[in-house]
């Protein structure tokens, strides 16, 4: 044992590069692994995760006060399938002056009243200030990527108390819009009493159903007045993490392919290239099992020590990665939960040194067979060629004789540079993938700027009203420095004629389209037409060409879909505004958004519109953050895979380096220049790197063509074709270039090693 | 048997040549000159510095201190292309082992020599062809390397240093590796390049090579040379 711990100890000093080699890259691929796991984890289950960590309710259910007492729902509560359950808690619905919008609450709100943040079920997330103990207090419910600067501000409730805003809470099931004490909530005056349960049965939409009318059958008929499941909710919050999704697995599962073919290949280099070392043991008398113990343990030293490092740095890099990733309008409840989960760390820190062991044990296995004397010949007894046809071809070939020298190389160490060839594959996947993804939602990202600024009615910050009427008010924007064209806009809930919900009916005047690429039909052109996003017909069964009637305060109005827009608002309806006003005739515009000359100031005009009126507040157009999210996500993670693959590429043109010594040193004694050594080397990886491209990109456009409206569909939302129709020429031959760029990186620091290889030392050695 | 030969300018003159490897050194003030013509052979005992002297002579290796001047060029101030260039143009290089590129067919392999400078594959291989013809191994012109025997393998090394034509060629224990029968069609073939006026300078440790092939004899010892004879030619 310790003479295969000292031989071992030695083999690794003797070998610091190779060593170097195993070490970096297990530590890259472990690292890219832990990223990719966890992205993997956090895409598949983000709401699971959030929402078990806060116990949230499978079922939040409101009942009329007049109908059932707080003990006899407690009791109901103990049913058998009820797993635990929080309340009776009063629930008030609060009309808020407009002045509390200051604070993110709408007109009317849910107030709850409510002891504490904690309990068996719903434990809510208190993140700034203290829970509401007393009369005249009241808790938010905001999430925690808001600022908590309203603490201390109050607002006064119609007829009712002043409240002062004492704490900041997130509650991801959003029982309430705000939680006072319950000594406050009788001020308020409660109609409904507010059960939250969790059920033992909540899997499914129908058995959660059954488990609440166990709970609610021995009540009285009619005191359940609301009820909604948890499922809803996650289908709702998860919407962002489902198009987030499938991006991610794309990339988790081509991280961890390219991660286990790398350090494959590393491994397996190492213990071929050091069969001349092997036969040299056996001579000294090692046992089969020894030598094997040695290699063994050469390669898994470094290798452990990559591991383990390489976990650790996966780990940092993840959380600011996956709290980048996860960061959205609708991403932030996720925060809480996001995070390396521990069977990630532990597959990292067991599967990599695993996979070491597997890739070393192959080839150490042959060498522990091989007789010393075979096993010390090689490299210096001549072996016969591979692929000779094609070196035979190649030699003849009209090409600089280093280049088809080069050229030929790859085919001599065919498995090596299978191996190599297949990472390369991946990393121009990656490459094409995300160039792919970054195009179409730069073409989504530019359709949501068809306008630079939008100027809203009203200053939310003291209440100002603006001066100007609104005709008045669209034609002094139109006419300040920079203005090309303003569209007003208007936005009122209006009922749709046999449904229960209510829609948005926007109007807009003076243009159609504002944020909303078309997908399909066209757009209103008439007074009575209107278009929709795709999952207001999803969720209503509407077809383009239905007619939809509309009703609002007594007055209905006919009017016939006839666009597809890729709005994401299942409630959105949007007409011209004599569509509009026919419904409503008194309809006002919010805002007026402005679209900007080419290189028009934006903070100029933004200036310019306060001066002209103090009642209005303006709102600059930034990029879309969850485009810009993916977009940057996927930047970085194709960098990291990348420098995997070229890390790969690096350690076989080392090896083939280490190998082909001999030769080098033949060809360089013959006149063959350093420059034309650099290009011969260069050349062997750049072919595979060619290969590479040409596997790689197909495979890109159809993981691209998967993949992407997979995402768009996880919110719900059809690709227009012309968003989809990404591939073009000039962007396909840049592609092409991707796997041979990544092939010269790789191969460029051994190949200038190669060129200053010293002839006489390499010969003198051999 | 001693007797100067001073026949023609030197194609290689060494001046005080030293070279050390760590606090080792393999040459220890060597100086030296070859003419046109002449077949001088290199002898000594193991690590008495004939290799490294060859490899200096080719410019593979760089002198610690010293001058070594093939053909007027100072071979230490030679670049890396520089040195490069040299030895394509001036020097042919035979190796004890060969050193033949395995997945290159013997033909390849001597006609890569003429391609390094930019010759084309076609003319390359015509050339290469003459060159099997002359050393009585065209027949196996399309053979690899590893199918090859050592004779035939050290032919195919002689045959790629002779692609460039070069003013010298050198030739480091041609032999060592042979058999007698194969070491015995080698010296021929070194006798015969050198009556046809290739300067020729070999390292041996084969007394019989050395006299049989060189017109003059250099002893080295401890990285100097310690005695330089001319030889009568055998027959």
């Amino acid at each position: 044992m310790r003479a295969v711990w000292k031989a071992a100890r030695a083999a690794v000093r003797r070998r610091r590069l190779q060593t170097l080699m195993i070490w970096l890259v297990t530590l890259v691929s472990t690292g890219a692994l832990v990223v990719a796991l966890g992205l993997v984890d956090a895409a598949s289950a983000p709401f699971d995760r959030a929402f078990g960590a806060q116990h949230g309710p499978h079922v939040v259910a409101a009942f009329a006060r007049d109908r059932v007492s707080d003990g006899r729902l407690s009791r109901a509560a103990r049913a058998s399938g009820v797993e635990a359950a929080a309340g009776p808690f009063a629930q008030a619905a609060v009309d808020i002056p407009r002045g509390a919008a200051d604070f993110g609450l709408g007109g009317e709100i849910t107030v709850v009243g409510r002891a504490g943040p904690g309990g068996t079920v719903d434990r809510v997330d208190l993140w700034a200030g203290r829970w509401a103990v007393r009369p005249g207090e009241v808790v938010l419910n905001r999430q925690s990527d808001w600022t908590a600067d309203d603490l201390g501000k109050k607002f006064r409730v119609p007829k009712g108390p002043t409240l002062t805003i004492v704490g900041f809470a997130f509650d991801l099931s959003h029982t309430a819009d705000a939680w006072v004490a319950p000594a406050q909530i009788g001020a308020l005056h409660p109609t409904a009493t507010q059960m939250l349960f969790r059920f033992r049965a909540a899997a499914t939409e129908e058995g959660l159903r059954a488990e609440l009318a166990e709970v609610t059958g021995g009540l009285p008929r009619g005191a359940l007045t609301a009820s909604r499941t948890y499922l809803a909710l996650k289908h709702r919050i998860g919407s962002n993490a489902r198009a987030y999704a499938p991006y991610l697995m794309a990339f988790g599962v081509l991280g961890i392919l390219v991660a286990v073919l790398i350090v494959a290949n590393v491994v397996s280099g190492a213990v071929v290239s050091g069969f001349r070392h092997i036969g040299i043991l056996k001579a000294l008398g090692f046992t089969p099992g020894q030598v094997l113990g040695v290699y063994l343990t050469m390669i898994s030293v470094p290798a452990v020590l990559g591991c383990a490092l390489g976990t650790y740095a996966g780990n940092l890099l993840a959380e600011p990665f996956l709290r980048f990733a996860f960061t959205g309008p609708a991403s932030g409840v996720l925060h809480g939960s996001l995070g390396i989960a521990p069977w990630v760390n532990l597959l990292a820190l067991l599967g990599m040194p695993l996979v070491c062991v597997l890739a070393a044990l192959g080839p150490s296995v042959r060498a522990r067979r091989l007789p010393a004397a075979r096993a010390i010949s090689a490299g210096s007894a001549p072996r016969h060629g591979r692929a000779l046809g094609i070196q035979r071809r190649l030699a003849s070939a009209r090409l600089p004789r280093s280049v088809s020298l080069g050229a030929g190389l790859p085919f001599a160490r065919p498995a090596r540079s299978a191996l190599t060839l297949a990472a390369v594959v991946l990393g121009v996947t990656t490459v094409t993938f995300a160039t792919g993804l970054a195009a179409t939602l730069n073409s989504y990202g530019n359709g949501e700027r068809s306008y630079d600024v939008t100027v809203y009615v009203g200053d939310h910050r003291d209440g100002r009203e603006p001066v100007h009427g609104d005709r008045e008010l669209h034609a002094l924007l139109g006419r300040l420095p920079g203005a090309t064209h303003v569209t007003a806009r208007s936005d009122d809930e209006a009922l749709l004629v046999g449904s229960t919900q209510a829609v948005m009916f926007e109007g807009r005047r003076g243009g159609r389209s504002l944020d909303s690429a078309l997908v399909k039909g066209r757009w209103m052109r008439e007074t009575g037409e209107v278009v929709v996003g795709t999952p207001f017909l999803r969720r209503n069964g509407v077809h383009l060409g239905d007619r939809l009637r509309l009703r609002k305060d007594g007055r209905e109005e006919e009017v016939t879909v006839v666009g597809e827009t890729m709005d994401t608002d299942d409630r959105l309806v949007i007409g011209s505004w004599p569509t509009v006003t026919a419904l409503m005739p008194r309809a006002e515009p919010i805002a007026y958004h402005v679209k900007l000359r080419e290189g028009a100031d934006q903070s100029a005009y933004a200036r310019a519109v306060r001066a002209a009126d103090p009642g209005l507040s303006v709102q600059l157009s930034g990029s879309n953050s969850v485009t810009g999210t993916i977009v940057g996500s996927a930047t970085g993670l194709t960098l990291m895979l990348s420098l995997v693959a070229s890390l790969g590429v690096f350690n076989t043109a080392v090896l083939n380096t280490h190998d082909r010594r001999r030769d080098l040193g033949m060809l360089k004694s013959i006149g063959m220049t350093p420059r034309q050594v650099t290009v011969m080397t260069v050349t062997s990886m750049a072919v595979l790197g060619a290969l590479g491209s040409l596997i790689g990109i197909p495979l890109g456009i159809v993981a691209h063509k998967v993949v992407v409206p997979r995402m768009a569909a996880g919110v719900d939302i059809t690709l227009p074709r012309y968003m989809m129709d990404v591939w073009h020429v000039p962007l396909l031959s840049v592609l092409a270039l991707a796997g041979v760029l990544i092939a010269v990186l790789g191969a460029l620091v051994p190949a200038r090693r190669a060129a200053r290889l010293t002839v006489a030392e390499v010969l003198h050695n051999e | 048997m001693v007797t100067e030969v001073r026949t023609a300018d030197p194609v290689v003159r060494l001046d005080g040549l030293r070279k050390e490897y760590g606090e080792t050194a393999a040459l220890d003030g060597v100086s030296l000159e070859i003419r046109a013509g002449e077949a001088v052979a290199v002898m000594g005992p193991s690590g008495c510095g004939k290799s490294t002297l060859l490899n200096m002579i080719a410019g593979l290796d760089r002198p610690s201190a010293g001058t070594v001047v093939v053909h007027g060029e100072n071979v230490g101030e030679l670049s890396e292309k520089g040195l490069a260039l040299f030895r394509r143009r001036r020097i042919g290089m035979i190796f004890q082992f060969f050193n033949l590129v395995d997945d290159l067919s013997a033909l390849d392999n001597v006609a890569l020599a003429a391609q390094l400078t930019g010759t084309a594959a076609r003319q390359a291989r015509r050339r290469a062809l003459e060159l099997f013809e002359e050393l009585g191994i065209a027949g196996r012109r399309n053979a690899y390397p590893a199918v090859l025997s050592g004779g035939e393998r050290q032919r195919v090394a002689v045959a790629r240093a002779l692609m460039n034509r070069p003013a010298l060629l050198l030739a480091d224990e041609p032999t060592g590796a042979l058999d007698s029968r194969a070491g015995e069609q080698v010296m021929d073939l070194l006798i015969d390049l050198n009556q046809i006026g290739q300067t020729l300078v070999v390292v041996t440790h084969d007394e019989r090579l050395a006299q049989r092939c060189a017109s003059r004899l250099v002893e080295l010892a401890d990285g100097r040379v310690t005695g330089e004879h001319t030889l009568e030619p055998s027959v």
